[in-house]
């Protein structure tokens, strides 16, 4: 018996040395982003043309106590206890809001913009049905965040963040009002302190006018958002970086902007965009303009296309007029050699898809589930911007100028898709390795996001340009490689994509940042 | 019991000669300095899934196929040391939809198979496992992908009891599956309610257990066998979304294994039904392969 408990005791030996060498760590290393005192204060970004604000005092912000006043002198001493020792967990929060107040709020878009980014399921008649707004978390979940949803998302969110910093900042260096650790050089700060005036505050006029975007995006995540919105509100506190007033100065304004920017969404043509009595009538014209074979959905049983009528959406950075200048010129017909040409080179991928063709095709692929690809080069822009530096004020104006562009971009796109309404590859039995979009093919969606992104970011981070430039390229072609676009689709819609891009320079060059 | 022995009996194609061909989890050895080799073809399909806990199926997959050759030998060290390898070749398909069937060879993997102890019929047995991948599939286009790009290491015990005279055995094992992080070709997914930047994804370890009742003689082996796998934790598909390798995949499968080896040559086969899941496929699957033997 002694020799059998010996060799249990080695196998278990053996046990524990291959539990020992495996039991390496599995957690996840992710980038870490942390605070930074801006490069520049941008103290005159109180002039700034807004978007939505007729000007930058349009909402008025009284005056703040003085820094001598005993209302003053009482918040700063509530600020000193507030901020003296903090939780593990309190640390964390002012480490994490710390990063960027326009910077995480993005984040958090981006990350309910890939929750809600999946079609609805088809239910037991073969019908999908449609997410209800009013109904948001039930199946189907309300909304489906597909691209032109997540590029409007996002535009709204980084316009109401801009406008609404823009006014802080007028109200900023009207009232002057210096970091509370610049008047009581005993509180305890955690984060760099700039010489920013803290009264309105940045965070909160950016949590708050995001939440106000967010609320009415994304209507199932209302009690998330405001338990997000009341840990960044309190996080400034416990870094010693506002007092009260400061957060409540910001919170009020933020709201109000929000409020305004809003006025704009609930017109803007998004409520009509999904008017699928369209679409026969747009069939009709685009087989009267000689189409053979219409674009018709891959899917059983047959869903209706994506957002057929988003091209009718109000754009940001051009007119309705402008529209029509920017649709792609005719696609190949469909008997053309120009198309054969094309169809062929796909067929030729599908045989034998290398592996570098399948990781561009993945890597840019952001199907369901995903941020979408708005959401990819708000990511970008958002990380650049950092990496720069920049001011809240500042960072939210890229984000404008990008998420404007990225929105302007999906509805040129949508404009072209549904005015040649033109079959998919796999009308011609091509497979995919990425999963099929149900909507036209020409022009590709991400090329004219990619287009877009790419001109709006090389004119803001000139030293980068040719980066964005490759990267919108590797996104456009990886669309080939995953084999739902004919290489026509991809290049009429990167060049869509920087005309629409520089309608977005066009503005900020007239926006008064002389940036 | 008696008519169950008998349809145990029944089951297996009746042949003379040894009955060796072994695998990871079962309580068969070749002799120091014997090699087994089996090669084998296997096909598993599957029309219904579970998205969760709900099981559907899903008119734009229609069918799903997996097929795989496989080369798998074993090696007598000593007469309780055996070695035992594998190295699939995998190929994927659906019969509706537009998704592109993957195809590749996937991991390598090896097992150590040692005797702890062995009496009055009674044997205890422990396989150290480890495997490889070997092509450079892509891991996260599931359901088509052909494997999750993990390295693994394995430990597993396993208890068998051999009625020396009838050669009916009942054979129980478990199993811990440790599972490296992969990379993936993106830099952001998402798993667990939230999206991770990075292109790293943290895969579950998992673990299984089986249950084994079966009639080992020298030239042949029939048994029915039960196996219960899970993840240690996961998440799950989202409603109506694809699966990922993040995901929680737990399933019962139940099935037979059989065969037979009169000399050198023989043939063994084994199919399996998964009966309940959870992010898996409700998958039907059999293998059937031809096995030599010889000595070094």
């Amino acid at each position: 018996m002694k020799i059998y408990i010996n060799r249990l005791k080695g196998a278990i030996g053996v046990f524990a040395t291959v539990a020992v060498l495996t039991s390496c760590d599995k957690t996840i290393e992710e980038p870490q982003r942390v605070g930074y005192a801006p490069a520049s204060v941008d103290e005159k970004a109180g002039s700034w043309k807004t978007y939505q604000l007729t000007s930058a005092t349009e909402i008025a912000v009284a005056a703040p106590k003085a820094v001598s006043s005993p209302e003053y002198v009482a918040e700063l001493a509530s600020l000193k206890q507030k901020s003296a020792s903090l939780t593990k967990e309190q640390q964390e929060a002012v480490v994490y809001w710390g990063a960027g107040a326009v910077y995480r709020w993005n984040e958090i878009a981006r990350e309910l913009a890939a929750r809600y980014n999946i079609p609805p399921a088809y239910n037991a008649e073969g019908k999908y049905p449609v997410p209800d707004a009013a109904n948001p978390l039930a199946d189907p979940k309300f909304p489906f965040a597909n691209p032109p949803y997540a590029s409007r998302a996002l535009a709204y969110l980084s316009v109401a963040q801009y406008d609404a910093l823009v006014a802080a900042w007028n109200y900023k260096y009207q009232f002057k009002r210096a970091a509370p650790s610049k008047t009581d050089a005993t509180i305890r700060v955690a984060l760099p302190v700039s010489s920013i005036p803290t009264y309105p505050s940045e965070d909160a006029v950016v949590a708050a006018a995001s939440v106000t975007i967010l609320k009415a995006m994304f209507p199932g995540e209302v009690p998330y958002l405001e338990a997000r919105m009341k840990e960044h509100r309190e996080s400034r506190l416990w870094a010693g970086m506002n007092v009260e007033s400061d957060l409540v100065a910001g919170v009020d304004l933020g709201n109000v902007v929000a409020a305004k920017v809003m006025g704009r969404a609930r017109t803007d043509g998004m409520a009509a965009a999904n008017n699928q009595t369209l679409t026969a009538g747009m069939i009709e014209k685009a087989k009267e303009r000689g189409l053979r074979e219409a674009w018709v959905s891959q899917e059983l049983p047959l869903r209706p296309p994506m957002l057929p009528n988003y091209g009718a959406v109000l754009p940001w950075n051009y007119t309705k007029a402008d529209l029509e200048k920017l649709r792609a010129v005719p696609p190949p017909a469909l008997d053309s050699p120009a198309f054969q040409k094309d169809l062929e080179e796909l067929q030729t991928i599908q045989k034998n898809q290398t592996r570098e063709q399948a990781r561009i095709a993945n890597y840019w692929a952001d199907g369901a589930g995903s941020y979408t690809p708005p959401g990819h080069w708000h990511r970008t822009a958002a990380n650049v911007s950092h990496e720069a530096r920049h001011s809240e004020v500042r960072m939210a104006r890229t984000l404008a100028l990008l998420g404007t562009a990225e929105m302007d971009a999906a509805i040129t796109c949508w404009d072209s898709k549904y005015y040649y309404y033109y079959p998919r590859p796999q009308q011609f039995k091509v497979k995919t390795s990425v999963g099929l979009p149900n909507f036209p093919s020409y022009t590709s969606g991400h090329s004219t996001f990619s287009g877009a992104a790419a001109t709006v970011l090389g004119y803001l981070f000139p030293d980068q340009a040719e980066t964005f430039t490759k990267q919108a390229q590797e996104a456009s072609v990886s669309r080939i490689y995953g084999l739902i676009h004919y290489r026509f689709d991809c290049e009429a819609g990167l060049k869509a994509g920087n005309e629409v891009g520089n309608y977005a320079i066009a503005r900020a060059k007239a926006d008064g940042s002389g940036l | 019991m008696k008519n169950f022995i008998k349809l145990l009996v029944v089951s297996a194609v009746l042949a003379v000669g040894e009955g060796k061909a072994q695998m990871p989890h079962d309580a068969i050895y070749m002799s120091k300095g014997s090699v087994c080799v089996a090669a084998m073809y296997g096909k598993s399909t599957w029309t219904d899934y579970w998205e969760n806990s709900l099981k559907r199926s899903n008119s734009n997959i229609g069918r799903h196929t997996t097929q795989n050759v496989m080369l798998m030998p074993a090696i007598g060290i000593t007469n309780r040391l055996n070695v035992i390898l594998s190295l699939p070749y995998v190929w994927t398909e659906t019969s509706a939809g537009n998704l592109l069937g993957q195809k590749g060879l996937q991991d390598l993997s090896g097992w150590l198979k040692y005797r702890i102890l062995k009496t009055h019929g009674f044997s205890l047995h422990a396989v150290a496992g480890a495997s490889l991948p070997v092509g450079n599939y892509v891991p996260d286009f599931l359901p088509m992908s052909i494997g999750l790009q993990c390295r693994t290491v394995s430990g597993r015990l396993i208890a068998n009891y051999k009625h020396p005279k009838t050669g009916l055995y009942l054979n129980a094992h478990g199993t811990y599956l440790w599972r490296s992080n992969i990379k993936v070709d993106r830099d952001a997914y998402q798993a667990d309610g939230r999206v991770y930047n990075t292109d790293e994804v943290s895969v579950p370890n998992a673990y299984d257990a089986g249950l084994r009742l079966g009639i080992l003689r020298k030239k042949w082996q029939t048994e029915f066998w039960a196996e219960r796998s899970s993840c240690t934790h996961g998440d799950y598909i989202r409603r109506h979304d694809m699966p990922f390798p993040t995901n929680n995949m737990q399933a019962t499968t139940v099935g037979w294994y059989g065969k037979v080896q009169p000399k050198n040559i023989g043939v063994n086969a084994r199919v399996g039904y998964v009966t309940d899941g959870r992010n898996v496929g409700q998958s039907t699957s059999f293998t059937v392969g031809v096995l030599y033997l010889f000595t070094l």
